[in-house]
């Protein structure tokens, strides 16, 4: 369990973090999102001991911050691009980490062919670092960072430079995971963070802008009904008559194409309101023929780039 | 405990595996030998004192070469960030790093161990000043390794850990140098404090308290000064 309370973190006179707090409870996994430079980072290095919060605290296992060799000891953490001592080979490296934690040698051996097994690492064990792909040093890192059991995860972009299996691989890595360990997790990839995390938390300059589950935060975002009409000929009857049956409604965007059919975006301020269902009855009634009719959900890039000020997420 | 033996190992497994620690451990050990072959037979005499009179400034320029990557290389990989957020404390990493760079030291001073045997071949060795002057040595080397080590943590780059080392070396080697041309006053200032003074007093086969004091003071002022530094940088 993690529990951030008022959390902030000062770089000279600008604030990295400003006043986190969250909760990621035992087993789920949490995805922290947020655009280049939101804090993301600095809020991981935070909760791993390495920089020391400027005020605020945060509690791991119920340990404090402050009892920082034994929060070091629940946590483990694969820092942003997976560093590892690239001149030395993957067992050497996996036992080293294993012997810097203090377990045993024989607890070692097994815990570093447990891991390796897990990480899909086993054919590249006497293979340097250094000759390994970006994919592979990752794996070793999530190694690395799992070889002590520790009951909290902290990922930094665990897929970042990963192919698309590779990416699915650590996906499934990480499900198997939840449950078993509380995963805080962050990455600038959408769909993967819909995909593997319980719960989402979005940041902005350094501060919380959202969280809940993807299905919350989509629904948050939505607003209003956005519908995309294909209509054959000019359709203007149509409209007609569904703006006298339909108040509140705007018609957002129409365009006429090459073959006579118009496009049209009906937009309605309430998400729930039945505008599909009465574009259709609209449809019936004024012998208008209906090509395409589609409603647009909002996705998570949406609640991102309205929480995160429109810029881009990559 | 044992993170200092772990880095020890894993330092050693580096320098063994790849090629930047034995071409440095190489040529210090040619260069040594040159030192101790190119006097030897001009004075026909059965001793080491030249050689042991030019150890510190082998040491000067090879000691950074053997150091700069310690933490340096650490920062610049992000390997730094692992090591601190394991269950360490940072003494522990600064007493493992430096104790790593010891071990590689004193295995090369053992190396040429061979140099007094094959003297002894050759004629009377005086044993006693050759140990004294060995224990000198190492003693000089913990000292220059400790402000190294230092030079290291101040920055990520092993160039410039390179040359922060060599600078403050040879600034101890050059305060000697030009001592006696100071005031009286700084001349004892320079003797009393100066570790190449000190290295030259134990080459007499003479091992005071005083000189061993100095070496070990120095150490731990400078493994201290690394500590603070690395401590310090978390907070910035």
């Amino acid at each position: 369990m993690i529990k951030a309370d008022h959390l902030c973190r000062q770089y000279g006179t600008s604030f990295a973090v400003q006043n986190l707090s969250f909760e990621v409870q035992q087993g789920e996994v949490m995805g922290l999102l947020g655009p280049n430079g939101a804090g993301k980072s600095t809020t991981m290095k935070m909760l791993t001991c390495f920089l020391p919060p400027s005020s605020g605290d945060a509690t791991i296992h119920g340990l404090s911050l402050s009892q920082s060799l034994q929060v070091r000891r629940l946590v483990g953490y694969l820092p942003e691009h997976a560093p590892s001592y690239h001149e030395l080979d993957v067992d050497a490296y996996l036992q080293f980490i294993g012997k810097m934690h203090g377990l045993p040698p024989a607890t070692c051996q097994d815990k570093v062919a447990e891991m390796s097994k897990a990480c899909g690492l086993e054919q590249v064990m006497f293979r340097r670092i250094e000759e390994l792909s970006k994919g592979f040093r990752q794996r070793v890192g999530l190694a690395a960072s799992m070889l002590h059991d520790p009951k909290c995860l902290i990922l930094d972009e665990p897929t970042t430079g990963l192919d698309p299996n590779q990416i699915i691989e650590i996906r499934h890595l990480i499900r198997r995971l939840a449950g078993q360990k509380t995963v805080l997790l962050s990455s600038h990839i959408l769909p993967e963070v819909e995909a593997v995390c319980d719960r989402i938390m979005i940041i902005d300059q350094g501060q919380l802008q959202a969280l809940g589950t993807p299905a919350e935060l989509t629904k948050q975002a939505q607003g209003g009904l956005l519908l995309h009409v294909t209509i054959q000929g000019s359709g203007e009857q149509l409209c007609n008559h569904l703006s006298s049956t339909f108040s509140n409604l705007e018609i957002q965007h129409r365009e006429s194409l090459d073959n006579g059919d118009t496009r049209y975006q009906f937009y309605h301020p309430d998400a729930s309101s039945a505008l599909a269902e009465a574009t259709f009855h609209a449809a019936v009634a004024t012998q208008a023929v209906l090509l395409e009719m589609r409603q647009e959900k909002a996705s998570l890039e949406d609640v991102f780039r309205e929480l995160t000020g429109g810029t881009s997420c990559t | 405990m044992h993170v200092i033996w772990a880095l020890c190992q894993k330092e050693w497994r580096i320098n063994l595996d790849t090629p930047q620690g034995y071409v440095v451990s190489i040529a210090f050990l040619l260069a040594s030998g040159f030192f101790f072959g190119s006097n030897l037979f001009l004075n026909g005499q059965a001793d080491m004192r030249h050689w042991f009179a030019m150890l510190p400034l082998l040491y000067i320029f090879f000691i950074p070469a053997m150091a700069m990557r310690l933490f340096a290389d650490e920062r610049k990989d992000g390997t730094y960030e692992l090591l601190a957020t394991m269950p360490t404390r940072t003494i522990e990493l600064v007493l493992g790093k430096y104790c790593s760079l010891m071990g590689h030291l004193s295995a090369l001073l053992l190396l040429t161990v061979l140099y007094p045997l094959s003297l002894a071949l050759l004629g009377d060795v005086d044993a006693g000043l050759i140990a004294a002057a060995y224990l000198a040595a190492w003693l000089l080397a913990a000292s220059f390794s400790a402000i190294c080590l230092y030079a290291s943590a101040l920055t990520s780059h092993a160039m410039v850990a390179y040359i922060v080392g060599l600078i403050l070396l040879l600034s101890l080697f050059l305060l000697t140098q030009v001592a006696p041309t100071l005031s009286p006053a700084l001349q004892d200032v320079v003797v009393m404090l100066g570790p190449i003074n000190h290295f030259q007093n134990m080459l007499r086969g003479v091992v005071s308290l005083a000189d061993v004091v100095l070496f070990m003071a120095l150490t731990i002022i400078f493994l201290a000064l690394s500590w603070f530094e690395l401590e310090r940088r978390r907070w910035r």
